[in-house]
């Protein structure tokens, strides 16, 4: 069943993810590698947000996904708030080679709630995993605290490129197949009425267009 | 901890104190006797300035290779005008004086100063108060600063184990090791006296050692990730390397004198420099409270809406782009990232002559940026929108700077500035 028309093929989503996770975690770097197959060594720090959008083709359809990279920094934290509002998902980003950082991420969890949608697909991600001689988090921990608290997880590696494009696809589909879910099962509630949602017309998740609606996110639509 | 206000260190009045009129000597580094400055190899190597460094571009009467090289990355291509000569003479003559101009001076940065004459370095001393305007005062204000510095960098960054050490020979065990025979025979209860880095005591010097070495890591982290594609900071050699240290050091002594703000992005001549930066109105601003910089970016806001309803409109209505997607980083960095390096020093010519602080001639440059881009802003979505301001395109900065001298001069006359 289609909810959209065939004939409109461009950007037919619009999907707003956030990566956030400590400073010098490689929130940047995955995206470099995920958005230009580039990779910086030395890459200088992310002041405020930067953003960037990439398209990806998910069954068929064409998804924009509109990636915001935060600034990891402490010393930033009362200013990323803007950046959250309007997310339908996140990556939250580790260290492998630094515990420090995957302490972090249970503050990281909670701010991510505070400031969005608390349905915001979610994947943890334990990045620079190329560094395996001075490994400080065991990838079963990683897991252990991504199944407690309903994340999906991986192990990327920006540098080598592993596993870098499946996290965002993992992200980027569960958000396609939860709106897929939500749109029929609204289509089958409203038969009667043929002017509601889909009548041809693309489906938006808009990112900070949507500021007036708090709840925002997919699942709630 | 949160301050919102200058930290008292920072007003102490031996920041401003003139010292007694000492001999003069033109060992300096500037432009005592303009234009044709020595610029002799002092004793103790980090009394260059660090800025001199990056301006260094006047004759020099034997420069290493090292120093060589690094010029000609530096100033390579850039070929000064006919208009640049006459402002850089008048420029000579203003700083030969006896009594300098600061008026005059400021004015004259207000277009940006020229390059390839070490004219820079001078100025923006001058600008930031960190030099006063007798000429005659500056090699003993000088020579003090920089005896201050160094005096924090043995207070602050010396070692705990150099500090036992000191303290040993001090008390007269200068011949420690030998008086106390062989190695295996060293007093138990003598050492543990002393403070150690087990010690539990909190004033224990080893403790602040061990607090201290997370804003260490910090900073070596920034300081790693600053201007990585520019060889005067990071190219491998030994000539960045010590570059880099300079940086540390800066860095460290700064935020331990200022715990309050913490440690944030930023050798003698240049931390006194840095210190006056950050006393004008960034202090505010990098501060945690985030008070400085939501207000700044509202002001930015409000000067575009007074300026060009139009565009602000359709940047802030239609499209929604929150200024605070792209000014929080013009406005903390001084839009140094937005800018390459040496554009970037031209710009922070114009934003170090405002006496009040660079606040305001700051605001006037990003209005004006956005102002210059606004056919396409205004033919824009959210995201071209974004994309544009995130990245903003390559820019002549004399346009730059001559537009936004002309929006401040409409402000002022509107008075809708502040």
């Amino acid at each position: 069943m289609a909810f959209h028309s065939e004939d409109d093929k461009s950007e037919d989503y619009l999907f707003k993810i956030v990566l956030i996770g400590d400073s010098a975690v490689g929130k940047s770097n995955l995206l470099a590698r995920f958005a230009r197959d580039e990779f910086y060594p030395n890459s200088k720090s992310t002041i405020g947000v930067e953003f960037q959008t990439q398209k990806m083709d998910i069954n068929g359809k064409e998804i924009k996904a509109q990636i915001w990279d935060t600034a990891g920094q402490e010393r930033f934290r009362a200013v990323t708030s803007a950046y959250y509002r309007g997310a339908v998902g996140a990556l939250l980003v580790y260290d492998i080679s630094r515990q420090q950082t995957f302490q972090s991420i249970g503050r990281w969890l909670n701010e991510l709630h505070t400031h969005s949608d608390m349905n915001v697909v979610t994947i943890l991600v334990g990045n620079k995993s190329d560094l395996k001689g001075i490994r400080e988090v065991p990838t079963s921990e990683g897991k252990a605290l991504a199944e407690a608290q309903g994340l999906f997880f991986m192990e990327t590696s920006a540098l080598d490129s592993s596993n870098v494009a499946a996290a965002f696809e993992t992200v980027v589909k569960e958000i396609y197949n939860i709106l897929s879910r939500k749109v029929m099962s609204s289509q089958e509630l409203n038969k009667q009425d043929p002017a509601s949602l889909s009548n041809g017309k693309k489906v938006v998740i808009p990112s900070e267009e949507q500021g007036e609606s708090k709840k925002g996110g997919c699942c709630s639509t | 901890m949160v301050r919102k206000k200058v930290p008292e260190w920072l007003n102490s009045t031996m920041w401003s104190a003139h010292p007694p009129p000492s001999s003069f000597n033109d060992d300096d580094g500037l432009l005592l006797h303009s234009p044709a400055t020595k610029m002799k190899e002092e004793e103790e190597s980090e009394s260059i300035s660090f800025a001199s460094r990056l301006n260094f571009a006047l004759p020099v009467p034997s420069p290493s290779p090292r120093q060589r090289n690094n010029d000609s990355n530096i100033i390579s291509g850039v070929v000064p005008s006919g208009e640049d000569f006459s402002r850089q003479a008048h420029l000579s003559a203003e700083l030969s004086k006896k009594m300098i101009n600061m008026k005059e001076l400021r004015s004259l940065a207000l277009q940006s100063l020229p390059d390839s004459t070490g004219i820079r370095s001078t100025v923006w001393k001058l600008l930031l108060g960190y030099l006063p305007p007798e000429r005659s005062l500056w090699s003993s204000e000088l020579k003090q600063k920089r005896s201050q510095y160094k005096h924090y960098k043995d207070e602050l960054l010396t070692s705990p184990s150099e500090i036992t050490w000191r303290l040993v020979r001090s008390k007269g065990f200068d011949n420690y090791e030998l008086k106390t025979g062989s190695r295996c025979m060293l007093s138990r209860s003598r050492i543990t006296d002393e403070d150690h880095p087990l010690s539990l005591r909190k004033a224990s010097i080893w403790n602040t050692y061990f607090q201290d070495t997370e804003t260490i890591e910090q900073i070596d982290k920034d300081v790693k990730r600053t201007h990585p594609d520019i060889p005067f900071f990071s190219a491998g050699s030994s000539f960045a390397r010590s570059n880099q240290e300079s940086m540390k050091n800066i860095l460290l002594v700064f935020a331990k004198l200022n715990q309050g703000i913490r440690y944030s992005h930023a050798e003698a001549d240049a931390f006194f420099c840095f210190v006056e930066l950050l006393k004008t109105s960034t202090v505010k601003q990098l501060d945690n409270s985030v008070v400085g910089i939501r207000s700044a970016i509202t002001r930015l806001s409000q000067l575009v809406r007074k300026h060009d309803e139009e565009l602000w409109r359709h940047l802030e209505i239609t499209t929604k782009v929150n200024p605070q997607f792209y000014a929080f980083r013009w406005i903390t960095l001084l839009l140094t990232q937005e800018f390459s390096f040496f554009d970037s020093l031209h710009i922070w010519d114009p934003l170090l002559s405002d006496p009040e602080g660079p606040l305001e001639s700051l605001l006037g440059i990003c209005c004006a940026m956005l102002v210059l881009v606004r056919k396409r802003l205004i033919a824009g979505d959210f995201t071209s929108n974004m994309k544009l301001l995130q990245h903003y395109p390559t820019t002549n900065i004399s346009h730059l700077l001559s537009y936004t001298a002309r929006l401040l001069s409409i402000f002022k006359a509107q008075i809708c500035f502040f």
